[in-house]
């Protein structure tokens, strides 16, 4: 669906590369996540795909075609949500989706711009001026907006930034229906909670450079075997008590309360280890390895 | 060659239809006070002055007022339907989704020339309809007169469409408006013949390119001209395909649009 190869953008002479020679592909159906800190690279990328960037060096293609050759045929295969909410506030909801239909070609797109709203819930709202919309439905409409052509490629850049749980959650379901049906996506986002839940891959760019480009699962597994285990005591424990967990970064919480960084294959024998020294617990609690801290991990230059 | 110019007929028309749309339906404030302001032109200059000599043989002043009036209604309407356009979609940070439209740069240009063209032709017409009741309906070439103020809408909605990729914000446009447009148009014959004014203004309103355009269309409304008839109708479509021309160039280069 997407085969990006050896893209790079410079802004200007003698500046620093926002991107530098990066390679990858996307399967068609694929949900990636692109993840990187502010200024990383990802919105060049995103705006060399919606057309708004040129690069540097490097091919494109979407769909099978390359951008340089036939960048119209390339546009209409990608849909763009950007960050900010942006309308032509003189015109309604329907105007709005008519519109966006007739830039890419498409004459009589009303049977699905009336589904897109029923699915976004906007139905109500068809004929009101896109400004008089609450952020919540602004975010909604600009999904639409970006899918009212069916693109074969979505592109979501921060779409739940500054949106409620709740509206957040309802996005994901559709999202997640969006995916199971086929389309392919990708998803910049610094919710790193939002990535775990909807990826199926992580790509993580850094200066300009991808840093990690992997499976989520396997991402995870690689990177976030190291669990915290969090153990409570009803009395005083000392170091001396624990000397036989010294291999597992000990730390005290106060002198009842313990904390162990473990390897996720190790942790059976911490609680064998325990049971053979005769220390008893009040109780433990385990917390597994999220995609957030894996992220840390990458960026803080820890990644293995 | 055509694909270059013409991919996506639909999507031409919509960003058309979006154009025109857009300023009818704000028309009190698109099309109803340039209007007006028009029309108090006529009734303050033209009711002070209607005595005064034109020099022609059976045409009063406020005849020789209106093809001026109709000529600068369209010029600033025409110029101002792009450059708002375009300055509001930077404000409301939709100009960048332009980009991402499969449409070629000529349709695109096109469509924006075109919308602006339209509100002009609409202005100067609805001015010519207004001005009936004082002076009558009678035009002496209606081709010439309809085909110069197409010309004249064309050549400054392309200015426009310059106008708004170059500039940021609203107070630069109307910057260009006070200080630029506005005493070209008031030197440009609009109010008074060229010829009737002191040797060095008169040397330099026949130099005003605005002079011509005007010149022409009060030719069509009246039959009365001045200066070089066949230079002029040379050069008033030579500076409408340079308009375009550079309004293209700019566009393509992506001044204001990309990064």
């Amino acid at each position: 669906m997407l085969e990006i190869k050896n893209v790079s953008k410079q802004y200007k002479k003698g500046a620093i590369d926002a991107l530098k020679d990066i390679s990858f592909t996307v399967k068609k159906g694929e949900f990636v996540a692109l993840l990187g800190q502010n200024g990383a690279g990802k919105s060049t990328l995103i705006n060399i795909l919606a057309g708004n960037v040129k690069k540097s060096k490097g091919t494109v293609k979407i769909g099978g075609i390359d951008l340089d050759k036939n960048e119209l045929d390339t546009k209409k295969k990608v849909g763009v949500v950007h960050q900010e909410i942006s309308f032509d506030y003189v015109f309604s909801v329907d105007e709005v989706l008519r519109n966006q239909s007739g830039y890419f070609g498409l004459k009589d797109n009303n049977g699905y711009i009336n589904e897109l709203l029923e699915t976004l819930s906007l139905t109500d709202k068809k004929n009101d001026s896109s400004r008089s919309l609450s952020g919540g439905m602004k975010r909604r409409l600009l999904i639409a907006k970006a899918l009212v052509h069916r693109p074969d490629l979505l592109i979501l850049d921060e779409p739940t930034a500054g949106v409620d749980i709740g509206l957040r959650h309802q996005l994901y379901d559709f999202l997640n229906e969006l995916h199971k049906k086929g389309t392919t996506i990708i998803l910049t986002t610094h919710y790193l909670e939002e990535a775990e839940k909807l990826c199926d891959r992580v790509i993580v760019i850094d200066q300009g450079k991808i840093v990690v480009d992997e499976n989520k699962k396997v991402l995870m597994k690689n990177l976030g075997a190291e669990t915290l285990l969090e153990f409570d005591f009803s009395k005083d424990i000392e170091i001396k008590d624990i000397a036989f967990l010294a291999d597992f970064n000990p730390r005290f919480e106060g002198k009842r309360r313990l904390q162990l960084k473990v390897l996720q294959n190790e942790i059976g024998v911490v609680f064998q280890k325990m049971a053979d020294a005769d220390l008893s617990f009040s109780g433990f609690n385990l917390e597994p390895k999220k995609l957030e801290n894996i992220y840390l991990q990458i960026v803080n230059g820890k990644a293995a | 060659m055509i694909r270059t110019l013409f991919y996506n007929p639909t999507g031409f028309f919509t960003l058309l239809n979006r154009e025109i749309s857009r300023f009818m339906k704000v028309y009190i404030q698109t099309l109803m006070a340039p209007l007006l302001s028009n029309l108090l032109f006529l009734g303050v200059f033209g009711g002070m002055l209607k005595t005064r000599e034109v020099g022609i043989e059976g045409i009063g002043y406020l005849q020789f007022l209106v093809p001026g009036l109709a000529a600068m209604g369209a010029i600033f309407a025409a110029f101002q339907n792009p450059s708002f356009s375009i300055i509001a979609q930077k404000y409301q940070d939709t100009l960048r989704d332009i980009n991402s439209y499969p449409l070629t740069t000529f349709e695109k240009v096109l469509a924006f020339v075109l919308g602006g063209t339209f509100r002009g032709f609409l202005i100067g017409t609805l001015t010519y309809i207004a001005t009936i009741w004082f002076v009558g309906y009678r035009i002496e070439n209606p081709t010439v007169f309809f085909i110069m103020l197409a010309l004249i809408s064309f050549i400054f909605s392309s200015l426009g469409v310059i106008a708004g990729l170059f500039l940021e914000n609203f107070e630069r446009m109307n910057f260009i408006l006070a200080i630029i447009l506005t005493p070209m148009a008031y030197f440009g014959g609009v109010f008074f013949e060229i010829s009737k004014l002191p040797d060095f203004l008169s040397g330099a309103g026949y130099l005003n390119p605005l002079f011509p355009m005007i010149n022409l269309l009060r030719y069509g409304y009246l039959g009365v001209y001045e200066g070089n008839l066949l230079i002029q109708l040379i050069f008033v479509p030579f500076v409408a395909v340079a308009a375009f021309g550079t309004a293209y160039y700019f566009f393509n280069k992506g001044v204001g649009l990309k990064d």
